[in-house]
């Protein structure tokens, strides 16, 4: 204190004079108080921040229990719109202890009051076994365990499972596939992406919509039924992505009962099964030929005579005998001018351009089952003829499909995919014809629903184009007479593309109404004309006036009849 | 002699003490509920969850057509029916409030699809 200025100058009189140990005494409180408050002043810094800011290594109660949520041993699939197409819901399966249980006899007759189904004897074999577990039904309803419970017999109890629920039930069992009973993929996309269900709880996101999904199936199953057909494959594929918008095979299963499904239900028509395509290869021998500028759309080909060649003989169906152009060979869907179109080509090319539009090996989709296409071991001089106007080479409908997308598109080959892509995604397409070829292919495509063998495929607005393809099945080594695969692959709308959609019936008879027809242009035009006029609006594809100038000019085509003869301009 | 400070700050440290006690138990006590709220919250979860399988189950598109076919005289959309949104007209002073279409009224839905749960039953 010494030399400190008073503060108060009244009361310094009052003050005694200051002893010097007292002194000593004072600064040594001073220090002491000093170090005091310092410790003070850490302790209540250390609880304002223990008290008001939230640590790391503080444990928290609410987050160390973390917060709820639902789990499940499987992921869900849902549709491109998220509508859940496959879901796990918990149910309980009722098992037994044998060892500890009173009396099987009664136990079996109070659980046949609740549960019927259950076989009495077997139940009762069960019940009798030295062990101390056995299941006897698995995946009981709610209301069926309450029941089961009431009889309240000693040695029985539940344990819960999860069920795999598809709450669609048959619209897209192919695609989706099944599970057995203890929850494995088996077929579809639940087998596929077994793995990746089980691991990640986010749900799967298919590009397949259940709204053009149903369409396709009511009209496929409509036209098996008219035509009395063995079974049937649709599908809608987005050309600009590739997405799979639909696929459908019939008959088809109902995957909530797995032990239910019969082997040929089971089959998928539309990516398992191979077959000769017929008259709808002629649209990969046109483009070809057109882009390889072997042939302009003026150009043509004698189709007088049937062509021989070995045992062979190659005849037109709707036969002109005529000089017929380019245009007029794919109208009339001349088998002879196609032939002469690929021969003009070259085999070595013709296969390579297959290759190219992936006609040559199995589609890269996210199912297993999968067809292999049935190749010729040495691809010759016939071979070419025959692929030319789809025989002797056989692919699934999956593959035609993505090809077709290709041809119509631009001249881009897009993959198909069963997965929704994320929007704005960069196309993983690859170009394999040039967009003027494309566009000549539209108009053709265009001309044969318009004018040709197609016309039953027309959905007014929707500005249809497409191919009919009849070809007779292949059954062991021979061609079964009588026996047709009917299809007929369409694009939509044809001045800009969005989608292409394929029907084929198996094994059709004709009608009274079809004259007695089983054709592609009798049987599976109108079902593909059908779907796109229900998916249409679904898709929110721009309807057109198809008499519009400006339409009939982008669809126009110069159709030369004679070979040197005057042109005609046909508008349509 | 006690300062009047030194009872503030023995009145305070009281406070503080009661506080704290108080504040304590309040926390316990909720510790003690959360699990309960958790368990309640993933029973309303698993309810949520069979109530969308229930919802996917009854929004399938066949059922919504029979449905829309026989009780609202729906048919699907034609392309006839569409139009492009700038050659909509504008409508007229004192439009559709004469329109006698839109105050008919349709009689309630019956609806024979039988639930989820029974259906599956139904088909073992």
């Amino acid at each position: 204190m010494i030399g400190r200025q008073p503060l108060f100058p009244k009361k310094r009189r009052r003050e005694p004079p200051v002893p010097p140990r007292v002194e000593t005494g004072r600064s040594r409180l001073l220090i002491t108080g000093a170090l005091f408050s310092v410790a003070f002043l850490v302790v209540t810094g250390r609880l304002i921040g223990v008290t008001m800011f939230v640590e790391k290594s503080q444990p928290q109660y609410s987050r160390t229990v973390g917060k709820p949520a639902l789990t499940t041993g499987r992921a869900d699939i849902v549709d491109r719109n998220g509508n859940l197409l496959a879901t796990s819901l918990k149910t309980a399966s009722l098992f037994a202890n044998p060892r500890i249980m009173l009396n099987a006899r009664e136990a079996v007759n109070k659980l046949a009051t609740v549960l019927p189904e259950l076989n009495r004897r077997q139940t009762y074999e069960k019940l009798t076994q030295d062990r101390s577990f056995i299941w006897l039904k698995r995946h009981l309803t709610p209301r069926q365990k309450y029941e089961v419970n009431k009889l309240g017999i000693p040695g029985l109890d539940f344990r819960d499972e999860e069920r795999r629920v598809y709450p669609s039930a048959a619209l897209a069992s192919h695609i989706l596939g099944h599970t057995d009973i203890d929850n494995r993929g088996l077929a579809g996309v639940e087998r596929h992406f077994d793995q990746q269900l089980r691991k990640n709880p986010t749900p799967l996101k298919l590009s397949i919509d259940v709204r053009v999904q149903h369409a396709m199936r009511k009209e496929l199953a409509a036209a098996v039924r008219e035509f009395r057909g063995v079974g049937a494959a649709g599908i809608v594929m987005d050309v600009r992505n590739g997405e799979v918008v639909s696929i459908v095979s019939l008959p088809d299963f109902d995957p909530n009962l797995p032990s239910d499904i019969e082997s040929d239900t089971r089959f998928n028509r539309a990516t398992l099964g191979v077959y000769e395509m017929g008259s709808t290869f002629k649209i990969f021998t046109t483009a070809m030929a057109l882009d390889a500028g072997r042939v302009s759309m003026r150009d043509g080909y004698d189709a007088t005579h049937p062509i021989r060649i070995s045992r062979f003989v190659i005849r037109d169906y709707h036969a002109k005998r005529r000089w017929l152009s380019i245009p007029e060979i794919f109208m009339y869907s001349s088998n002879i001018g196609t032939v002469k179109m690929a021969l003009d080509v070259g085999v070595a090319e013709q296969r390579a351009f297959l290759q190219k539009v992936g006609i040559l090996h199995p589609p890269p989709v996210e199912i297993s089952e999968i067809g292999a296409p049935l190749i010729p071991g040495r691809w010759r001089e016939i071979n070419a003829m025959t692929i030319s106007f789809g025989h002797g080479l056989s692919v699934s409908p999956m593959q035609l499909v993505a090809g077709v997308g290709a041809m119509v598109n631009g001249g881009i080959y897009h993959a198909p995919t069963f997965l929704k892509k994320p929007p704005h995604s960069r196309s993983t397409g690859h170009r394999v014809i040039s967009a003027k070829t494309s566009e000549r292919i539209r108009r053709l495509l265009r001309l044969v629903v318009a004018k040709g063998t197609g016309r039953k495929a027309a959905a007014e607005g929707y500005l249809v184009g497409g191919k009919t393809g009849t070809a007779e099945k292949v059954v062991g080594r021979r061609y079964k007479k009588k026996a047709l695969m009917s299809s007929f692959i369409g694009a939509f709308p044809m001045n800009a593309p969005r989608y292409v959609v394929f029907a084929m019936i198996d094994e059709p008879s004709g009608t009274k109404k079809t004259f007695g027809y089983a054709t592609g242009g009798w049987v599976a035009a109108p079902v593909v004309g059908k779907v796109i006029a229900r998916i249409g609006p679904i898709l929110g594809v721009r309807a057109v006036d198809e008499k519009a100038p400006e339409i009939e000019r982008e669809m126009a085509i110069d159709i030369v009849t004679q070979k040197e003869g005057k042109r005609r301009l046909a508008s349509f | 002699m006690i300062k009047r400070a030194t009872l503030i700050w023995m009145f305070l440290a009281t406070a503080a003490g009661i506080g704290l006690f108080v504040l304590k138990y309040e926390v316990k006590s909720m510790e003690g509920q959360l699990p309960t709220i958790h368990s309640k919250t993933l029973e309303n979860l698993e309810a949520v969850h069979v109530l969308k399988a229930e919802w996917s189950y009854l929004n399938q598109p066949e059922r919504l057509e029979d449905l829309g076919r026989r009780l609202l005289n729906l048919e699907p959309v034609k392309a006839t029916q569409t139009i492009d949104i700038e050659n909509i007209p504008f409508r007229p002073v004192g439009g559709s409030e004469n329109n006698p279409n839109l105050t008919k009224v349709h009689p309630p839905a019956v609806d024979q699809t039988p639930p989820l749960f029974a259906y599956i039953r139904r088909k073992q």
